[in-house]
């Protein structure tokens, strides 16, 4: 087994290597390394969601630099944001020279035809996962159906035709009604 | 109008790591505000180009918009400034908010206020998805894709794996298509 600085380096190498999709696309691979190793439980996986979400910064930057301080505080704060960040520097610059061509690179589009859908996936999946644990309180039943949550999700839902653009209002929206929901019981 | 130097680099990409909040497309307005009409140091065009280059690229959009940015005022020096400032202010905040987090756990309401956060993911993502799927699945092979690698991952298949094999599938067919019409 390599040491753990060394295994938190090479996991977000390959987040900020495999990440497509910005915004939640690296959680598909937080759910992964969280599987994997235990650096961080699933409940700290939810604190890291809603943190990076409402903190200032880009939120795929904000979910490494967390992952990393709940596994070796500041140091592994530093590891994961600086592994996570390399690839970028090394392949945008690279890319630079060519971003008006790009894109309608006929091996570009076709590698994107099959990694859109791919990254669709993931996140689904990730999506998938957050209904499993927090609609269904982590079991296949109907009796274990948290109805708080489909209120919320239904209320977000209608809110989504108004409010298209941040998704902090979202989260500010969810973390009021999670709190009143807490108080009340 | 400021002068482009590494230091006014860096304030200004300091900054945007403050006001970022939320992450996504909203780079794209704080981008044209402080690069293009304050500071004219960018077309506007150039900005919604490196959005789209961004997305086509691994990683964190904003920082990849970051790293173009630099890199078209100062060449590499001005990519690691840009990237640097940018997360720096972040990178303290959810520090600091980490170590905070251990002690105001206690207070009760607090768990509250996370499943509700994390409840509204959920309709984020699905946002996101909404989103993203017009371009995405545009055809029955796409959706055939789609459905395989959600099933995958779903049992817990390494999305590093999935995310090299998508890329690998891509050029391949590209590549026998290339060799069938010449």
């Amino acid at each position: 087994m390599p040491s753990i600085p060394f295994s938190l380096f090479f996991e977000f190498v390959k987040v900020g290597l495999f990440t497509f999709g910005g915004g939640y696309g690296s959680l598909p691979f937080l759910y992964h390394i969280c599987d994997k190793y235990n650096w961080f439980t699933h409940f700290e996986l939810t604190q890291l969601i809603a943190i990076s979400g409402l903190t200032p910064g880009p939120i795929g930057l904000n979910m490494a630099t967390f992952a990393g301080f709940k596994t070796l505080g500041i140091p592994g704060a530093i590891i994961s944001t600086f592994a996570l960040v390399l690839p970028m520097i090394i392949i945008t610059t690279q890319v630079f020279r060519l971003y008006r061509t790009f894109c309608s690179n006929r091996y570009v589009k076709k590698v994107l035809y099959f990694l859109r859908p791919t990254s669709c996936a993931l996140i689904g999946g990730v999506g998938i996962n957050l209904i499993y644990t927090f609609v269904f309180n982590n079991k296949f039943s109907f009796a274990s159906i948290n109805y708080g949550a489909l209120i919320l999700l239904f209320i977000l839902y209608l809110s989504s035709f108004k409010l298209k653009t941040n998704p902090v209002l979202y989260m500010l929206i969810g973390g009021v009604f999670g709190v009143c929901v807490y108080l009340l019981n | 109008m400021e002068k482009i130097t590494l230091f006014n680099i860096f304030k200004v990409f300091f900054k945007i790591g403050v006001i970022l909040l939320g992450g996504g497309y909203v780079i794209v307005p704080i981008m044209k505000d402080e690069l293009n009409l304050k500071r004219n140091w960018l077309y506007d065009d150039e900005i919604y180009d490196y959005y789209c280059v961004s997305q086509c690229l691994p990683g964190i959009i904003a920082a990849n918009m970051a790293i173009l940015v630099g890199y078209r005022l100062k060449k590499f020096k001005g990519a690691l400034v840009s990237l640097f400032a940018m997360s720096l202010s972040p990178f303290v905040s959810i520090v600091i908010v980490a170590i905070l987090i251990q002690k105001i756990m206690s207070i009760s309401f607090i768990e509250g206020l996370f499943w509700g956060v994390n409840v509204s993911v959920i309709i984020l993502i699905y946002l996101t998805i909404k989103d993203m799927w017009e371009k995405s699945i545009v055809d029955f092979k796409t959706l055939g894709w789609f459905l395989l690698i959600l099933i995958l991952f779903i049992l817990k298949v390494s999305p590093v794996l999935l995310i090299i094999v998508s890329i690998t599938v891509g050029l391949l067919v590209q590549l026998i298509e290339d060799k069938k019409n010449a």
